[in-house]
């Protein structure tokens, strides 16, 4: 399920086309208290967030080769909050100036009845996982730096390993399409966290 | 004779300008050092003087410039000197200059050092001679060693300092963490215990009542007998075969396909070898 590259679309009407600019990091276990820090000292002036969200990806497998994946987070520690449900498009390769990692992103908040839903839709659960981590913000940019758990039991959330002894560190942005001064800020925010952390554009097939 | 006088002109007026550029960058970098010293950053100061080497830079090309006539021909002789006020010249030098007199020719059409450090020169250049081509190669080729041997050990002490101070805490992120992290929440590296990451679909070989079929071909199988569609849609045939193996997640759901199907079991041979040979194509 391809589409072309979106931001080469003109915008004809209905939604208009959010994509997430995004570059990846990561930080040692015993790094991460001064990584807060700065983090508290650059980002906007708030509580600092923490959250505990189970993810779980769907995928329908269609005629074509490729499934078509869908994500479902719904958080552990907010009760109340609706499920969230995002579709990330395939990284528009080509432009080697851009310096973030730039795809279609749609989002929508759903009620909590959304697995039963993908499952009478025909997907299957490929793999869920939990994230357990703090949330940052400034301006449009969002920082979030999270452990990534296996869980051991499928549908138990209680029972969770962590991955690695790191922490990833997501700098994303959802913006219109075409805006790649975006991917600048966001550089520039990236060059304030060197060398605690390296943030980059990591291609996710490179590393199939 | 016209043609030089041009030449002159043109490059005459060519020098005024770079000149003038000249005194106002450094009229601008005086003002700048007087006025804002405090606020001064070494930066902006290097920036003053590069604009000035540039500026010097331009100037010199002017001056080598094939079209300029060397300068070093002509001559200027003051044809009158008196210590009265002229208003020309005032203007012309934008005040500096009120009288041309006798004390502000030498100055201004000086050609030559001054007689001291013309004597200076002359004693350095006596004594340089004196050593002879030798020796003087063998202190160029000395002196040049002092300064690599110099600047080698500036650096080492640089780079041992920097190492020094940062190795407790330069491994603060760790790559091989990063992509194993990003390939985990991208596609589920690593998540899934039970079943590898990018399995096949619902496709599981070797069903009963197939006995002779291929393990590939069994996919087609389903693709043949599956009346109503399923709710698994299988994959392409050429991907199945590929993937061929890996276990289902939904078994009970094929084998109602096959239940249901009332096909004759050489029927179904037959319509399958007809199936099979455009996917090989």
């Amino acid at each position: 399920m391809e589409a072309p590259p979106v931001t080469m679309m003109p915008v004809t009407g209905g939604t208009i086309n959010m994509m997430e600019y995004l570059l990846q990091g990561s930080v040692l276990d015993h790094s991460l208290e001064s990584l807060i820090h700065r983090l508290r000292g650059l980002c906007d002036n708030m509580e600092p967030e923490t959250f505990v969200d189970h993810e779980m990806v769907f995928l329908l497998k269609g005629q074509q080769a490729s499934p078509f994946v869908l994500r479902a987070r719904r958080s552990l520690d907010r009760t109340g909050a609706p499920w969230h449900l995002r579709y990330l498009g395939q990284p528009e390769m080509g432009d080697k100036n851009r310096h973030a990692l730039v795809r279609n992103c749609v989002d929508i908040a759903t009620s909590e009845n959304l697995t039963d839903f993908l499952m009478e839709m025909g997907f299957r659960m490929d793999h869920e996982f939990v994230a357990r981590g703090h949330l940052f913000r400034k301006g449009i940019m969002k920082i979030v730096v999270y452990k990534v758990f296996r869980i051991l039991v499928p549908g138990n959330t209680e029972n969770t390993e962590a991955l690695s002894l790191s922490y990833l560190v997501e700098l994303s942005v959802v913006a219109p399409a075409g805006q790649d001064v975006v991917s600048d800020d966001m550089r520039n925010f990236a060059e304030q966290l060197k060398p605690l952390v390296h943030l980059e554009k990591i291609d996710p097939k490179r590393l199939m | 004779m016209q043609r030089e006088e041009k030449q002159l002109e043109a490059s005459l007026d060519a020098l005024l300008s770079q000149v003038a550029d000249l005194k106002n960058s450094l009229g601008s970098f005086i003002y700048k050092l007087e006025n804002e010293y405090d606020r001064l950053t070494w930066p902006s100061v290097l920036d003053s003087f590069a604009l000035l080497s540039g500026q010097l830079n331009t100037l010199n090309k002017v001056l080598k410039h094939e079209k300029t006539p060397l300068f070093r021909n002509q001559v200027i002789i003051p044809l009158v000197l008196s210590p009265d006020r002229d208003e020309d010249l005032m203007r012309q030098t934008e005040g500096r200059v009120p009288v041309f007199s006798h004390e502000v020719v030498p100055d201004h059409l000086r050609t030559k050092p001054d007689p001291e450090v013309e004597e200076q020169e002359k004693q350095l250049t006596t004594d340089a001679a004196r050593i002879g081509a030798d020796a003087a190669q063998k202190q160029i080729q000395s002196l040049n060693k002092m300064c690599s041997n110099l600047l080698e050990k500036i650096n080492k002490e640089e780079r041992e300092s920097e190492s020094g101070g940062l190795r407790p805490n330069k491994q603060t992120f760790n790559p091989a963490d990063t992509n194993a992290l990003v390939a985990a929440v991208a596609f589920g590296k690593g998540l899934s215990n039970w079943r590898p990451s990018g399995s096949s679909g619902p496709s599981q070989p070797g069903q009963p009542g197939a006995g002779t079929v291929l393990a590939g071909a069994s996919g087609l199988q389903q693709v043949q007998m599956a009346g109503a569609p399923s709710q698994q849609q299988p994959m392409l045939s050429g991907v199945q075969m590929a993937q061929a193996g890996q276990p289902g997640k939904m078994p009970s759901g094929i084998k109602t396909n096959i239940k249901s199907a009332s096909m004759h079991p050489y029927q179904r041979h037959a319509s399958i070898r007809l199936k099979m040979f455009p996917c090989l194509l």
